[in-house]
């Protein structure tokens, strides 16, 4: 008998993912988001997914709504630092009424996925007393505290069924590495019933066993090997994020958003998503030289 | 006189409110925060902190900066102390780790309880989506401390009434905030194009606490939605001084991002 890998690669880990699941995308801003699994997850045209994305969630949130992936988001914010401070698919959605928005600020995002990560049926917070967005969320309760009266918020627990991260490195057992601070992803991961992670490279378990205090989540259900795998984002250390492609999408998107014609966003859909058949065949479309280019440092 | 832009101004405003050993911090897509919060820190405190590539810096004696894109740019993560993920923000109180912070918003009131939400009557249906309340609801709620930052001042922005409300300023007057049980002390200034607001005391109504140069009190009342407060006596904004503007443009933006006509923010 042997202790047996976990490594796959990113059409399996894609195919983890049915209609109607609840999904928690990682990374934050504009780094270390699992786009290498959510091309492929994409390519599958799953529908009605609930995504929960990062607290500050940004363009592969976005895209994933434009693709006509997603039925309901639950997080605190989606937009594109330093090119839309609102997402355009996720802002005509929103405005159109065709997408679900579970309405969190920074805080109730996190009491909500603490609250699914042990297992409670609520965790109680307080930041959006006095704020309308427990009327944009009626799923957020208001009560008195039992035991010292005081107003208090009751934030439903939420448990996504599957959890895709990305990070800098992983050994064949799943045991992964962050570079840097890992952003919201460990509480979304421990919210979720099954975690995946994609890495920028895999490494030894005896390089884990010398520094596990290194070690940022331990066994994991399943590894992907995905080289430059956050692109168009930055992965911490390795490289820097890919300004002109992501404002390539911001165009398209924010033309969807004002006029509500899909020819641009589906061209950039078609390049960027639909077309390359694997992640190294993406990889090869973006080009050897813009991807070395996007210095770590 | 020194040659400035209206950012650098701001900037300045807001370096005036840091005290040595407070820890600094401000959202995404906040360049003019962020130089303000540096500003204050490298001028006059020497054990502050800042948020910066999500790390605790403190960047004293560190020569040269640059105003990075991002908020997670893993470049200025190299003086970090402390690397400091995202969800621990969130594992203990914001009040005990953040002395001030700077906030944006959409609409303020005139008792500075901000919008972020969007425009429109029906949660469902709005006119326009805006980012959500995100890290200004629990700053509002809980910080000792924190500031308004208007990207605009006009009538659309300063309203008697937020469409929607995401964080909460003085609520609906004074008790509001203890009512609620809301442990922070609310919003210390608000600070906009053309003035600086604080609030008084009493009835925790904006009022003007000064002109920026060149602004007059008829200008910043035309095109405010509600009556501020107006003291008799008004003074100027006080201009950057030679040793701040020195600072800035060298220390913290060496590539004039504050210069330019509009700050790189979205």
């Amino acid at each position: 008998m042997e202790r047996t890998s976990r490594l796959i690669d990113e059409k399996a880990a894609a195919a983890l993912v049915q209609d109607g699941m609840t999904v928690y995308i990682g990374g934050f801003t504009l780094s270390s988001h699992p786009m290498a699994i959510v091309r492929e997850i994409l390519k599958r045209r799953v529908k009605n997914l609930t995504i929960v994305g990062a607290a500050t969630a940004s363009m592969e949130v976005d895209l994933m709504i434009g693709a006509g992936a997603v039925r309901k988001v639950i997080t605190s914010y989606v937009g594109i630092e330093g090119h839309a401070s609102v997402g355009p698919c996720f802002r005509a959605g929103a405005e159109s009424g065709e997408l679900e928005v579970w309405e969190l600020d920074e805080s109730m995002y996190y009491t909500a996925l603490r609250a699914g990560s042990l297992e409670v049926p609520f965790l109680p917070d307080y930041t959006a007393l006095g704020t309308d967005i427990l009327r944009f969320n009626p799923d957020l309760k208001r009560f008195d505290c039992p035991i010292t009266g005081k107003p208090l918020i009751a934030v439903p627990a939420v448990s996504p069924d599957i959890a895709f991260i990305h990070g800098a490195a992983a050994d064949v057992y799943g045991n992964v590495r962050f570079n840097g601070s890992g952003f919201g992803d460990r509480t979304g991961a421990r919210a979720s019933t099954k975690i995946v992670a994609q890495v920028d490279k895999i490494i030894s378990n005896e390089d884990i066993r010398m520094s596990p205090h290194l070690t940022s989540m331990p066994n994991v259900a399943h590894v992907v090997r995905t080289p430059f795998g956050a692109h168009p984002f930055a992965s911490p250390g390795s490289y820097l994020q890919d300004n002109p492609l992501i404002g390539e999408y911001v165009q398209a998107a924010q033309h969807y958003q004002k006029t509500r014609e899909r020819a641009r966003l589906d061209d950039f859909l078609r390049r960027w998503v639909y077309e390359p058949d694997s992640h190294l065949d993406y990889l090869e479309r973006v080009g050897l030289k813009r991807l070395l280019s996007l210095n770590e440092f | 006189m020194n040659d400035y832009s209206l950012n650098e101004l701001i900037a300045c405003v807001l370096a005036r409110e840091v005290r040595d050993g407070d820890s600094l911090q401000c959202g995404a897509n906040a360049v003019v925060q962020r130089s303000g919060f540096l500003l204050g820190h490298l001028d006059h405190g020497p054990n502050c902190r800042v948020l910066i590539g999500r790390t605790f810096a403190n960047l004293w004696d560190v020569p040269v900066l640059q105003l990075y894109d991002m908020n997670v740019d893993w470049r200025a993560a190299r003086w970090g102390e402390y690397v400091i993920p995202h969800d621990e923000s969130f594992s203990w109180s914001s009040r005990r780790q953040i002395s001030a912070f700077a906030i944006g918003a959409l609409q303020t009131d005139k008792r500075g309880n901000t919008n972020m939400l969007g425009f429109g009557d029906d949660p469902k249906r709005l006119k326009v989506r805006g980012p959500g309340g995100v890290g200004t609801t629990p700053v509002s709620a809980r910080l000792d401390r924190y500031y308004i930052m208007l990207r605009r001042h006009d009538r659309r922005a300063l309203v008697d009434q937020c469409d929607f409300v995401s964080g909460i300023g003085f609520g609906d007057g004074p008790g509001a905030r203890e009512k609620l049980g809301l442990p922070g002390g609310g919003p210390k200034l608000c600070i906009t194009p053309l003035c600086v607001f604080d609030f008084d005391e009493a009835t925790k109504l904006m009022r003007i606490k000064s002109l920026h140069p060149g602004v007059t009190l008829q200008q910043v009342l035309d095109n405010t939605g509600f009556a501020p407060v107006v003291p008799k006596d008004i003074p100027t904004t006080p201009a950057p001084t030679e040793r701040e503007l020195h600072i800035l443009r060298t220390r913290i933006d060496p590539k004039g991002v504050l210069r330019k006509v509009e700050a790189v923010e979205a």
